[in-house]
């Protein structure tokens, strides 16, 4: 683990960077989202930093340093060791020693990305974490997945649906699903990607925008 | 829209009391209320009643509660009301039925609060779906429940 508790790490009576939580089921593309974040954040003059949860290894933080998309410097790993919900929502310690590690590494950083481990649909932020968060499910997991209302899907700022390339090979109903997450969360809203093709990649970045940043 | 980014107090503390009484007497003192779930949020986008956008940035270690005093100077003030908290009350019939629910309660990560022999749940959504968990204790009349604000 590159991420631990240390006095840098502690919290200063100051405004730092706003966080924005991803979490969402394992292979659901959390990290392919903020792949395609990180230049539309560049595109708009975001300075961004970025905390990857892994279960035992460091494997997304890597992916997202080789990218070359961001400087490696400001991506930072938590390993989770057990559950991936007990660290962004019972005990975020580790979490929010990171964020705050990279806040006091990056004092310009505005804005931190803090993708969970993969995880089920009970998976939710903590609001100490977290100033705001989405929840990333694929279409390939199944149309049924907004009916179940795990509190994940129910409880998010924001309900990401990726892979919609995909519903014709898995004999998804797009506009079913859409609709039904759109009831089963009262309306707040919802956004369909394609991160393969950057397709609503910009709705979601002008959302955080919005929401966090109030631009 | 007006930008808040720290609290300057509560309005119960004695140092704003005062003030915030005047203002109260000339209708300038502004409310924004905000749901009781986006209490613990650091930045959010509230309005106050009269309409005006506040955008409130707080740093970590500042947290929002009702009375929170956002804004106040000699021509107005600004100042937090929380919204009503729902509680589900859950009424166990004995101490293997509160021993059932204290697991149960504890399983769902729902937030608790222990009134003598009951258990109140806080509320954050539609009654009906924390119920839905624990449908067999309540159909066996196992634990009875009644729903209250604050």
């Amino acid at each position: 683990m590159d991420a631990r508790l240390s006095p840098h790490g502690k919290t200063a009576s100051r405004v730092g960077a706003a966080r924005v939580g991803i979490g969402g089921p394992v292979g659901s593309g959390k990290t392919a989202l903020i792949e395609r974040l990180i230049p539309a954040f560049a595109a708009r003059g975001v300075s961004l930093a970025i905390v990857t949860n892994d279960l035992v290894t460091a494997e997304d933080a890597e992916r997202i340093r080789r990218s070359g998309l961001i400087d490696p410097a400001r991506v930072a790993a938590v390993e989770a060791g057990a559950c991936p919900h007990t660290v962004i929502r019972e005990d975020p310690t580790l979490n929010i020693a990171a964020a705050d590690e990279l806040e006091a590494r990056f004092p310009d950083a505005e804005l931190i990305l803090i993708e969970s481990g993969g995880d089920n649909l009970a998976s939710t932020f903590s609001l100490d974490l977290v100033d705001w968060w989405m929840f990333v499910i694929d279409v390939a997991g199944g149309d049924d997945i907004p009916r179940k209302n795990g509190p994940g899907v129910l409880k998010c700022d924001l309900l990401v649906v990726n892979k919609t390339d995909l519903a014709p090979y898995v004999g998804v109903d797009l506009p079913r699903m859409e609709a039904e997450a759109t009831a089963a969360r009262g309306g707040r809203p919802i956004v369909l990607t394609n991160c393969r093709k950057a397709e609503g990649i910009e709705a979601i970045a002008d959302k955080i925008l919005s929401a966090v940043l109030f631009r | 829209m007006l930008r808040v980014d720290s609290l300057l107090g509560a309005s119960t503390d004695h140092s704003l009391h005062d003030r915030l009484h005047h203002l109260e007497h000339h209708g300038a003192v502004e409310v924004v209320k905000i749901a009781v779930a986006d209490l613990d949020r650091r930045r959010l986008l509230a309005r106050t009643e009269k309409g005006e956008e506040v955008a409130i940035t707080l740093p970590r270690d500042q947290k929002l509660f009702d009375g929170a005093v956002l804004l106040l100077d000699d021509k107005r003030a600004i100042v937090v009301r929380a919204g009503e908290q729902r509680w589900l009350r859950l009424s166990p019939h004995s101490a293997s039925d509160a021993l059932e629910l204290g697991y149960h309660a504890g399983n769902l990560h729902w937030r608790v609060r222990f009134d003598g022999d009951d258990l109140l749940v806080s509320l954050d959504g539609p009654a009906a779906t924390y119920a839905a968990r624990i449908e067999p204790m309540i159909e066996g009349g196992r634990v009875t429940v009644s729903e209250e604000s604050e």
